[in-house]
């Protein structure tokens, strides 16, 4: 009788093939974690290490005083000069990748013209900047005869920068339901109405965040300046605020006194310089975090 | 095909579609479609999944201009003028001619900056003015009492059913003569779906209603008159009682008696 009656299944594991699939998985998830918690690992050993070489050399006077051919020298100019140039290559920079992405995004239809501007501005990006930074030193400093320039360096930054920013402008309008340029434009919006009112101001989080992001890039960059913007901070004055004369930034700085320059103190400058370069841009980055939520929220009313 | 109907029924003939075809690419989703919609009417499209009643109803207000690829061909008439004739501006056509989506697609703004959108593009930027304008709107839709002390909280926090009497209210503002409405109470509850059609009964006193909906029961309990979609044509059009208790074409009896769809 007994017999007639199937055996309940057993809700445990059994030795056969359940232990050894449970086993597995563990040791996955082990190995997944490991990986990702060794990422933050690195950078906080990263930081730390900056900061334990570094963190003797900063003062008031390091950080503004000028540079020195003798020991003593500071890094004042050379971060007003990143700063400078910083600006100088967003001014640039941001109102043409935003008009081109806002083009591409919300007016061309598919077709040829986009096609081709979407590919130029492809081949553009994965120019190397080492590279981009020879052009420059070809058109502005040659051709143009304007010498080293700090509007030299931010014309070169900007080609190097465009593709990446009006890519970051079109994944933020694309972002943007279609639903709200339905709704603008069934209440009678033109389309110029629509983006100014409705997609502009639905994308604004992203697109800072996408700004910010890129400025951290700028603000790093060196292959692209060497040749454009020069090696030496301004003989006039310090600070100055011509564009047309030669502006050595933080970053190229950090690679100068290292390769080139004969200071004797080269390593208090070295990790002061890199450390510093390091805070600017992890500023950069956690900036973009926040600007972006806040924006977002001040522009629809809610967090995201 | 417009019946006789009740002397207090406006039976003027605001806006009418002839031998309207639309094309996705090479694919022709409606086909050679012929519709009179009376003025001070609900006209309800019904008809299965897939049928066309949306895609007929987007030709209406040349949302259609918006998708890459798509082509309207026939005329729309609207007051006797074709609204795709080459000098009519589509501008002027969705101001005339307003429309509710099948989703709440409230902006990410505040409620007055939602309902005051419309005016605020056609040009009125009197504060007081537009806060008139608000207040109307959202009586109208049946949801002032609702929202009037959170005007300038987010439209986002609105319950489904508040956003789509906010939407109404939206398009109320920019006051149209015709209201075209896509599906408007697939997404709501039925509470919020008969405040919806309670909402559309007010309407029909001042503003033209064409009304997509899926619910047979919605057509009955809120149209006067109701055209039959069937793969991409319109099989049967007439005054809603009749096509109910009457339908003269087969498809259309097989459809509301529940044989397809």
């Amino acid at each position: 009788m007994a017999s007639a009656v199937p055996a309940a299944r057993r809700l445990a594991s059994d030795a056969a093939g359940n232990r050894g699939r449970h086993l597995t998985d563990a040791v996955a998830t082990v190995i997944l974690w490991l990986m990702a918690v060794s990422i933050i690992l690195m950078l906080i050993a990263f930081i730390a290490y900056l900061f334990y070489l570094g963190f003797g050399s900063l003062s008031w006077q390091f950080l503004t005083g000028p540079p020195s051919q003798q020991a003593g020298g500071g890094i004042g100019p050379e971060i007003y000069n990143s700063f400078y140039i910083l600006v100088l290559t967003l001014a640039f920079t941001v109102p043409i990748s935003l008009a081109a992405g806002i083009y591409l995004q919300e007016y061309a239809r598919p077709g040829l013209f986009r096609s081709v501007v979407q590919f130029s501005a492809e081949s553009l990006a994965t120019v190397p900047s080492i590279v981009m930074g020879l052009f420059g030193l070809l058109i502005f400093v040659f051709y143009f005869h304007w010498g080293f320039t700090a509007l030299g360096g931010a014309l070169t930054m900007t080609l190097l920068n465009l593709p990446a920013l009006m890519r970051v402008t079109q994944e933020a309008l694309a972002s943007v339901p279609d639903s709200l340029r339905e709704a603008s434009v069934g209440l009678g919006a033109t389309k110029w109405q629509t983006v100014v009112r409705t997609v502009l101001p639905s994308a604004i989080g992203r697109l800072t965040t996408g700004v910010v992001l890129i400025a951290g890039r700028i603000f790093g960059e060196t292959a692209a300046l060497i040749f454009t913007a020069g090696l030496s901070v301004s003989a006039n004055h310090p600070y100055e605020l011509n564009p047309f004369r030669s502006a050595e930034t933080l970053a190229i700085h950090l690679w100068y006194t290292h390769s080139e320059s004969v200071i004797p103190d080269v390593d208090r400058v070295g990790n002061g310089s890199a450390l510093v370069l390091l805070i600017m841009v992890l500023a950069f980055n956690i900036a973009a975090r926040v600007v972006g939520a806040a924006l977002t929220k001040r522009f629809t009313g809610r967090s995201s | 095909m417009i019946e006789a109907s009740p002397a207090s029924v406006d039976t003027r003939e605001k806006l009418s579609a002839a031998n309207v075809s639309v094309y996705y690419g090479s694919f022709q989703a409606i086909k050679n479609a012929s519709l009179k919609m009376a003025a001070k009417t609900v006209t309800a499209l019904i008809g299965p999944s897939g049928c066309g009643k949306s895609t007929f109803l987007r030709a209406l207000n040349r949302m259609h201009d918006l998708t890459p690829g798509a082509r309207v061909e026939g005329a729309v008439m609207l007051d006797g003028q074709d609204i795709y004739a080459p000098d009519a501006d589509p501008v002027i056509i969705r101001h005339r001619i307003g429309m509710v989506f099948q989703r709440p697609n409230p902006f990410p703004k505040t409620i007055f900056e939602n309902v005051a959108y419309g005016p605020k593009i056609h040009g009125e930027r009197d504060r007081q003015r537009l806060a008139t304008i608000v207040e109307t709107s959202l009586r109208q839709a049946a949801l002032w009492d609702e929202v009037k002390d959170r005007l300038n909280r987010s439209a986002l926090d609105l319950s489904g059913g508040q956003q789509q009497r906010m939407c109404i209210a939206r398009v109320l503002a920019v006051e149209p003569e015709v209201i075209l409405m896509d599906e408007p109470a697939s997404a709501l509850d039925p509470i919020a779906t008969s405040k919806i059609e309670d909402l559309i009964g007010e309407l029909k006193q001042d503003y033209t209603v064409v009304i997509v909906t899926h619910s047979m029961q919605q057509a009955a309990r809120i149209s006067e008159y109701t055209a039959f979609f069937h793969l991409g044509e319109i099989v049967e059009i007439g005054t809603t009682t009749n096509i109910f208790t009457r339908p003269r074409e087969k498809r259309t009896e097989d459809y509301i008696t529940g044989r397809f769809g």
